[in-house]
């Protein structure tokens, strides 16, 4: 009861009288919904031990490429998937598809980006049972995908050599969420003299993270190597971690 | 060109707080949005205007407070001001840093109305 005047306080509503204003203080994350099926995502690839990663890049910067060529040469040892993201097209799932992989198609519209609901309901199409990676190929676009998780265990943004090197300058919220910065096309870059893989590095340590930078070159003749080395380091580290939280967990159950 | 599926979700959030609050009307809406959260202050005012239309806060005020970047040093510890696309140290030069504000996307008050006293 209120002191002064006797009124029942509503619950929920700060003491008034008539329709007066309510101020609500709240301090409240907007992709509060996105990121909590996001952490859902993370536990699914968690409990099937699968790592998953996404893909970054503007549109033609060589995600598809990069990643036929990774299937080529992993696919003997780990089992892959792929889901992709694209506007209109499937032709990069037929694309990945062609080399045996699963791959599930997420069309968006006119939406320039995944989020992480977009990712659940995909993934009732891809069995993750048995999966060692995951590549979630993301629309290509440098702004709007990094702001959305995913569910992801690591962010890779591709940056090719027919791009401008202070592309990391310019967008830097995608460059600093990157847990590895791919340059990709470097054969070309004895034809190109505006690219100086330095000045991009230059650009994306001014993002205040020291962020490993490769270089591939998918196509023609492929030079993917330190990619690989980077995924399987990743693969690794990840496993050992994982199974030294569920032994942690093991041991506070049976404690 | 996401600022309509964050709007979409801020307004989401304003709904929900209308029902536990049982308000009426939502007179204004204050969000805070750092440069380093992606989203451009003025196309997240344009998507408002545009969806706010049916919604529980069809009448209400959109402002948004613009933060600034602010970095904390790991090797110094020092914490600087800086440019979205320059966030090493301004003390030492060091370039890892952490992000102490400028990246944020978030709802912070909501002015609401409750509904008209009924007269019996």
């Amino acid at each position: 009861m209120c002191e002064t005047c006797g009124c029942t306080v509503t619950p929920g509503i700060d003491h008034q009288h008539g329709n007066e204003k309510v101020l609500v203080e709240v301090v409240q994350d907007l992709l509060a919904a996105n990121n909590e099926t996001a952490a859902h995502n993370r536990e699914h690839f968690d409990q099937h031990g699968v790592l998953a990663i996404n893909l970054m890049s503007s549109p033609g910067a060589g995600k598809t490429a990069l990643l036929e060529a990774t299937i080529l040469a992993l696919r003997d040892r780990y089992r892959i998937a792929v889901i992709e993201g694209d506007l209109e097209t499937d032709n990069d799932a037929v694309r990945i598809r062609a080399h045996g992989v699963p791959a599930v198609q997420i069309t968006t519209g006119t939406a320039c980006h995944l989020d992480a609901h977009l990712i659940h309901r995909a993934l009732h199409d891809l069995p993750l049972a048995g999966l060692d990676l995951l590549f979630i190929e993301n629309v290509g676009n440098l702004v709007c995908p990094a702001s959305f998780d995913l569910g992801q265990h690591r962010n890779v943004t591709l940056l090719s050599a027919t791009e401008g090197d202070d592309k990391p300058a310019k967008y830097p919220v995608i460059f600093r969420a990157s847990d590895l910065v791919v340059i990709t096309k470097t054969d070309l870059l004895e034809v190109l003299d505006d690219f100086d893989p330095l000045r991009a590095a230059a650009a994306v340590r001014a993002l205040g993270r020291d962020t490993p930078m490769i270089r591939t070159a998918a196509r023609r003749t492929p030079d993917i190597g330190s990619w690989l080395n980077w995924l399987e380091g990743q693969l690794g580290a990840w496993r050992r971690i994982a199974r030294r939280s569920r032994s942690m967990m093991a041991a506070l159950v049976g404690a | 060109m996401h600022e309509l599926s964050v709007c979409q979700a801020l307004l989401r959030q304003v709904a929900q707080l209308v029902q536990s609050r049982g308000a009426s009307v939502v007179e204004s809406i204050t969000v805070e949005v750092g440069p380093l959260c992606g989203i451009e202050p003025m196309l997240l005012a344009n998507a408002f205007w545009i969806m706010r239309a049916g919604s529980c806060a069809a009448q209400a005020a959109l402002f948004i407070e613009e933060t600034s970047v602010t970095v904390g040093c790991v090797s110094c510890g020092a914490q600087s001001q800086t440019a979205p696309n320059r966030l090493t140290c301004a003390a030492c030069g060091g370039f890892r840093t952490r992000i102490v504000a400028g990246d944020e996307l978030r709802l912070r008050r909501v002015e609401l109305r409750a509904p008209e006293p009924v007269t019996v």
